[in-house]
């Protein structure tokens, strides 16, 4: 049903069209799950389940707004370009309001204020201040406000990452001195018995809703929801119940009521998950618990493979043939093709494809682009391929069929590319074989593939090796059928091979 | 009364990479006739029958068959129309190794003329019967012998209801025990009147069959005649060199 949607969707962007993609009485939030906690994470106890602060925010503001909430992934370092072209009409995962971005998009009224924090392992004892870390190697979030914050100090190398769950594994195990993270990620990595936190508090953020410009309705909207919702004490409720309300926000708010208003049940939740050390048996029924969410990790990275190389073989013979038979001008033009195409990172051509084309007014679906951008990059490999087949085939064969009184054509089609296809068939099961995996390439364009699906999982269970071994499994699951099938057709196509029977 | 010449080359001239392979070659074969074209490696007979079927195009003159007329340079459609006319058999058979015999023999007449497969294989198996390969149907080429595939080649052009049939050198690729029974095929399809023009060095088959000898040598025909003179008394000098060494 996808496959036929998908291509439905190739046709119409075909012809420059598509539809605007809001939805009604829904409130799209991009978000980045593999992140990590307590922003927006996957509920290790319930993968398939989307949880964290922001994520009770969002649900929180979306009912003012008489909307439900719907969660979109997407890289956090793409989280602005997603907003822009449409991905979703809010942005609400720990994004600082800053000059920069003012300059790119609106922001709300702050909806959380904090400060960066500073964690170490627990033997160093001469790092205080950020000044300290000068001649060291200092870890954040790429993109965050704290990497600033590290490059101003001076003398700081500065290591970006792109999950909390990677940059405070790092620390613990020694391949960083620091990390400078905003401190609701140091309440919920720094209580790793390894590390710890130190009191300081660095600069000043807020994070807002981040809404295209120009959404003026929207913003108003959602300030006002947002003030209804510090009024009521909802938002100290949700902040509470994950365990970082803080004195700035009670100063900010004018909301310094003494004692709780929640209890730290979430925070409580997530240590307890964390902190379980569990028996094999019940590992497996937890790994078990994590197969549907790969599973449809699996589908969707089959389905784009399986349609990226469809498109992939037809491109790249249509190229072959130009190449091979066409006049100089076609001939010119494929070669430029292949050699551009070839000779440029595959996540580039994403990249372009995705946030790059909707500036000239082409906005593709993430599925159709990741699809396109696949197609288009391994169809220059095939093309290569299948020139070689086609080259391989003697000349003798086409004057043999031209002789016959075939077309040009006609003996290509009948005669040449038949006998070129089994030669080509090993090498072009290969480069499948390699699509299969540079697909998990297009999560970096919102697509929740197989990898993606691993990220988030790994990254709220910090599980690397076990899920991380799952996941490889089921690649190499998804690529041996193909294998036999090109095999069984080798076999059958491989008749001249055969012994003789008489 | 001799019939009107059918085949027709006149004043052909072609140059490979800056070197003469043809210059200036008149040639003709009348309905029926059997014509062998003689001489030594590199003197441009290969090339002459490659013309005749335009495989490969040439520089000056002309090639004619009832009223289709073929120039220089290349013109894929008429190149089309003329081929019609030829079958073509190659030294190296060059039959399609993807496809059984009976795939071979039925692919044009159904890719070209669009016959059904039935249709298309009326005409397929009655050829296999006459080269002697009836049993041979569903072999692939890489299962047979050479002087099998050679007479597979044969029936494949047959297929296409050839007026004429063009032979480059096809016993050359043969073991000399495979020659006859291809040479013999080619004796059945003259005594049924059918009009071949062969490139081959086997001297026996030439005095033997042929209508006609065609010596040529360095790209112009020095000399034809029927074999009995051509053999036996040649005139020119230079034929007169190439045919001593057969003298014995």
């Amino acid at each position: 049903m996808r496959l036929a949607a998908a291509s439905l969707m190739l046709l119409s962007c075909a012809l420059g069209a598509h539809a605007a993609d809001t939805k009604a009485g829904v409130l799209r939030w991009g978000g980045d799950s593999s992140g990590g906690a307590p922003f927006v994470f996957q509920d290790p106890e319930e993968p398939a389940k989307t949880v964290g602060f922001e994520a009770d925010l969002a649900a929180a503001l979306a009912a003012e707004l008489g909307l439900k909430a719907e969660f979109v992934q997407n890289q956090w370092d793409s989280l602005v370009p997603g907003l822009k072209r449409g991905n979703y009409e809010v942005v609400i995962n720990g994004l600082e309001i800053t000059e920069d971005r003012k300059a790119e998009v609106e922001f709300s009224d702050p909806y959380y204020l904090t400060y960066e924090a500073l964690t170490v392992p627990k033997a160093s004892h001469d790092v205080v201040s950020l000044s300290d870390l000068r001649g060291r190697r200092a870890g954040t979030l790429k993109g965050a406000l704290a990497e600033r914050l590290l490059a101003e100090a001076g003398g700081i190398t500065v290591v970006g990452y792109d999950t909390q769950t990677m940059l405070y594994d790092d620390l613990a195990l020694g391949r960083i001195d620091a990390v400078l993270m905003d401190h609701p990620a140091a309440v919920y990595y720094g209580i790793d018995p390894r590390l710890k936190n130190l009191p300081g508090q660095f600069g000043r953020m807020a994070y807002g809703v981040a809404i295209r410009k120009g959404d003026a309705k929207l913003l108003a909207q959602v300030n006002a929801a947002l003030a209804r919702l510090m009024k009521s004490g909802k938002l100290r409720e949700i902040y509470e119940t994950w365990g970082i309300w803080n004195p700035v926000m009670a100063a900010a708010f004018l909301d310094e009521r003494p004692g709780r208003r929640a209890e730290p049940s979430a925070y409580a939740a997530y240590l307890a998950a964390r902190g379980v050390r569990l028996g094999w048996r019940a590992q497996l029924a937890k790994y078990a618990r994590y197969v549907p969410l790969l599973a449809k990790g699996a589908v969707t990275t089959v389905e784009l493979s399986l349609l990226a190389m469809s498109l992939a073989v037809v491109l790249g013979l249509s190229l072959a043939l130009m190449k091979l038979y066409g006049p100089w001008p076609v001939r010119t033009l494929a070669a430029v093709y292949v050699e551009l195409i070839r000779g440029s990172p595959l996540l580039i051509q994403l990249f372009f494809i995705f946030y790059g084309l909707p500036t000239v007014g082409i906005k593709l679906q993430p599925f159709t682009a990741a699809v396109l951008g696949l197609a288009i990059n391994y169809g220059a490999y095939e093309a290569e391929v299948y020139r070689a087949g086609i080259l391989a085939i003697p000349h003798a064969q086409m004057e043999a069929a031209l002789s016959l009184g075939m077309t040009r054509w006609q003996a290509l089609r009948h005669i040449i590319i038949p006998q070129a296809l089994r030669l080509v068939l090993p090498p072009a099961t290969n480069d499948f074989i390699a699509l299969l995996k540079d697909s998990s390439l297009v999560s970096v364009i919102t697509m929740v593939e197989l990898t993606r699906v691993y990220g988030q999982l790994a990254a709220s269970t910090y599980d690397y090796l076990g899920i991380g071994l799952l996941t490889a499994l089921m690649y190499v699951l998804i690529g041996l059928p193909f294998v036999r099938l090109s095999r069984w057709a080798e076999a059958r196509l491989a008749v001249e091979k055969r012994p003789r029977t008489t | 009364m001799a019939a009107a010449p059918t085949l027709l080359a006149k004043g052909l001239h072609k140059t490979f990479h800056g070197q003469p392979v043809l210059k200036g070659v008149d040639f003709s074969a009348r309905p029926g006739e059997l014509i062998v074209i003689v001489g030594r490696s590199g003197c441009g007979k290969s090339t002459l029958l490659r013309c005749l079927n335009a495989l490969e195009t040439f520089d000056e003159g002309s090639i004619s068959f009832g009223d289709l007329t073929l120039g220089r340079g290349r013109d894929d459609r008429k190149a089309r129309a003329l081929r019609a006319n030829f079958g073509m058999v190659f030294q190296s058979f060059n039959l399609f190794p993807h496809l059984d015999l009976l795939g071979n023999l039925v692919a044009a007449p159904m890719i070209v003329k669009g016959l059904s497969r039935e249709q298309a294989e009326a005409v397929a198996l009655p050829l296999l019967e006459k080269v002697g390969l009836s049993g041979h149907a569903r072999h692939y080429p890489g299962q047979m012998s050479g002087g099998q595939q050679q007479r597979a080649a044969i029936a494949r052009a047959l297929a296409m209801s050839p007026k004429v049939m063009l032979y480059d050198e096809p016993t050359s690729a043969l073991d000399p025990w495979l020659v006859d029974e291809v040479f013999d095929v080619m004796r059945k399809l003259d005594a049924e009147g059918m009009t071949q023009v062969v490139v081959t060095h086997e001297t026996r088959f030439a005095r033997e069959v042929a209508r006609e000898i065609v010596f040529m040598e360095e790209g112009v025909v020095v000399e034809k005649g029927p074999p009995a003179r051509i053999f036996s008394a040649p005139k020119d000098p230079r034929t007169v060199k190439y045919m001593s060494r057969f003298a014995a």
